[in-house]
């Protein structure tokens, strides 16, 4: 019965097996993939408020730094708070500046 | 008579070592560099910028301590004299140094398992501070940045899942391995040190423990080390402080843990941390693993890791080209902070430019 299918149908056969493979690989992975589109949003907002408050540098150089290939969605710097957020792949994060030895943490 | 000269011999030697280089609230300058060795130093290390593309080398500073005296510096790309830069990994070894202090305070020893201390470790009882240290902890842990950022175990504890608890994440790994027995480098390994810290000393003396046990001491004012949620600095990679500070850990360690009159950290810590983890092979990373600091030694027959500096040299090294360099031999610290976003830099390059440009002094 299954050779028969396979024998009229291999291409199909061939992609149903792929996407077995696929829908096995994404379950083992389905924690490191669930917290993927996080990362661009917790880098930003993290790296760009230590940049901006910790190294004191200036904001267009920051905005240089945490620059990624993946274009960020939102963004704000919320000087008066040393609050940072960032939006990208569907995910927001915030950074915050806590003081002149804490510096810069995420919000959980 | 022969009583005699060996007095005059123990006089001579000690106003050498009153007379040795410290810095007081800033650094004394001492003979400065030029000409074309100085050039082609130069060259190297401040190519012009391209900031559209980020490619090439790209440091930030570079600042060179001969004997205890400044006598180069030179900033670019928005960091001055005064900027605290990002140390990334260099925090390591910041860490083995606190650490160092409070070994010295009798609060721990090498071979002590970290789950006495550290109750998220009780699933790796085996696991003791010297295999930590090694990165040698045998938990199976991914550390890499930006090419696997799927399974990278460093970027999940910094940005996702680890951020509000690192030594926790990283606890959470299985092991791969006997603790003790293989290197691999994990930044994990750095924080799970940082929390044992905290609760030896308790959460409040903690906080404020590597300013008071080694920053003040070494006068030390721009840093900054950046805590988890739970309070446990990150050790792997978030302390900050300008060059002219960092340079001031290299004077320490160079001069094997003593600032001024006062033994810091003990010699046999500092010894522990120059001494090559026994079970790493060559080539496995791109330089040789003591105690949280990188060593040029030469292992197994192959050739030293920067076969231009002396095999005593040592360094602290961090994520985009940030580096501590010390050459005991030369009497040598260099500080190098960058943003190098590709693999062009390299140490060795750097460390013979340097040497060329400040040889050895040439006594009277």
């Amino acid at each position: 019965m299954t050779r028969h299918f396979v024998r009229r149908r291999p291409l199909l056969s061939l992609l149903l097996v792929l996407l077995v493979l696929l829908l096995g690989w994404g379950w083992q992975q389905r924690v490191a993939l669930s917290a993927f589109p996080d990362i661009l949003s917790a880098y930003t907002a993290k790296e760009y408020c230590s940049c901006r408050y910790v190294a004191g540098l200036s904001a267009p150089y920051c905005q240089g730094y945490v620059k990624q290939y993946l274009p960020i969605s939102g963004f704000v710097d919320d000087t008066e708070h040393k609050q940072v957020t960032a939006s990208g792949l569907g995910r927001t994060h915030i950074a915050q500046w806590l003081g002149v030895r804490e510096g810069c943490r995420l919000l959980p | 008579m022969f009583k005699g000269v060996s007095l005059l011999l123990m006089l001579l030697c000690s106003c050498a070592v009153a007379a040795q280089n410290w810095p007081a609230e800033q650094w004394a300058p001492g003979p400065p560099g030029s000409g074309p060795a100085l050039a082609a130093l130069e060259d190297y290390a401040f190519a012009s910028r391209d900031e559209a593309t980020r490619k090439g080398i790209r440091t930030d500073a570079l600042l060179v301590i001969r004997d205890g005296q400044l006598v180069y510096e030179r900033y670019a790309g928005g960091t001055t004299a005064d900027t605290p830069h990002l140390t990334w990994s260099v925090s390591k070894s910041l860490m083995a140094a606190v650490l160092g202090v409070a070994y010295g305070e009798g609060r721990f020893s090498l071979q002590d398992k970290v789950a006495k201390f550290l109750p998220a470790m009780v699933p790796h009882p085996e696991i003791s501070f010297a295999d930590l240290l090694h990165w040698a902890s045998g938990l199976d842990w991914q550390e890499d940045y930006e090419y696997a950022p799927l399974n990278s175990s460093v970027v999940a504890m910094l940005y996702t899942r680890g951020h509000t608890d690192m030594a926790g994440f990283t606890a959470a790994h299985p092991a791969f391995g006997a603790p003790g027995q293989h290197f691999r480098y994990s930044s994990g390994d750095s924080n799970l040190l940082s929390a044992a810290l905290k609760n030896i000393l308790g959460a409040q003396r903690y906080a404020d423990y590597p300013w008071t046990a080694l920053f003040e001491p070494l006068g030390i004012r721009s840093a900054v080390w950046e805590r988890d949620a739970t309070g446990t600095f990150v050790a792997s990679s978030y302390a900050y402080m300008t060059a002219r500070d960092l340079a001031r850990i290299g004077l320490l360690m160079q001069r094997q843990g003593r600032w001024g009159e006062r033994q810091l950290l003990p010699a046999d810590w500092v010894a522990f941390n120059l001494q090559p983890f026994a079970h790493y092979q060559a080539n496995q990373d791109a330089a040789v693993p003591g105690g949280h600091w990188w060593l040029n030694r030469s292992v197994d027959g192959a050739p030293r890791p920067w076969p231009d500096a002396p095999p005593d040299s040592f360094a602290a090294l961090g994520h985009w080209g940030q580096a501590l360099y010390v050459l005991p031999a030369e009497k040598l610290v260099i500080v190098r902070y960058a943003d190098d976003r590709d693999g062009s830099y390299r140490h060795n390059e750097l460390l013979k430019r340097v040497q060329a440009a400040f040889p050895p002094q040439v006594l009277p």
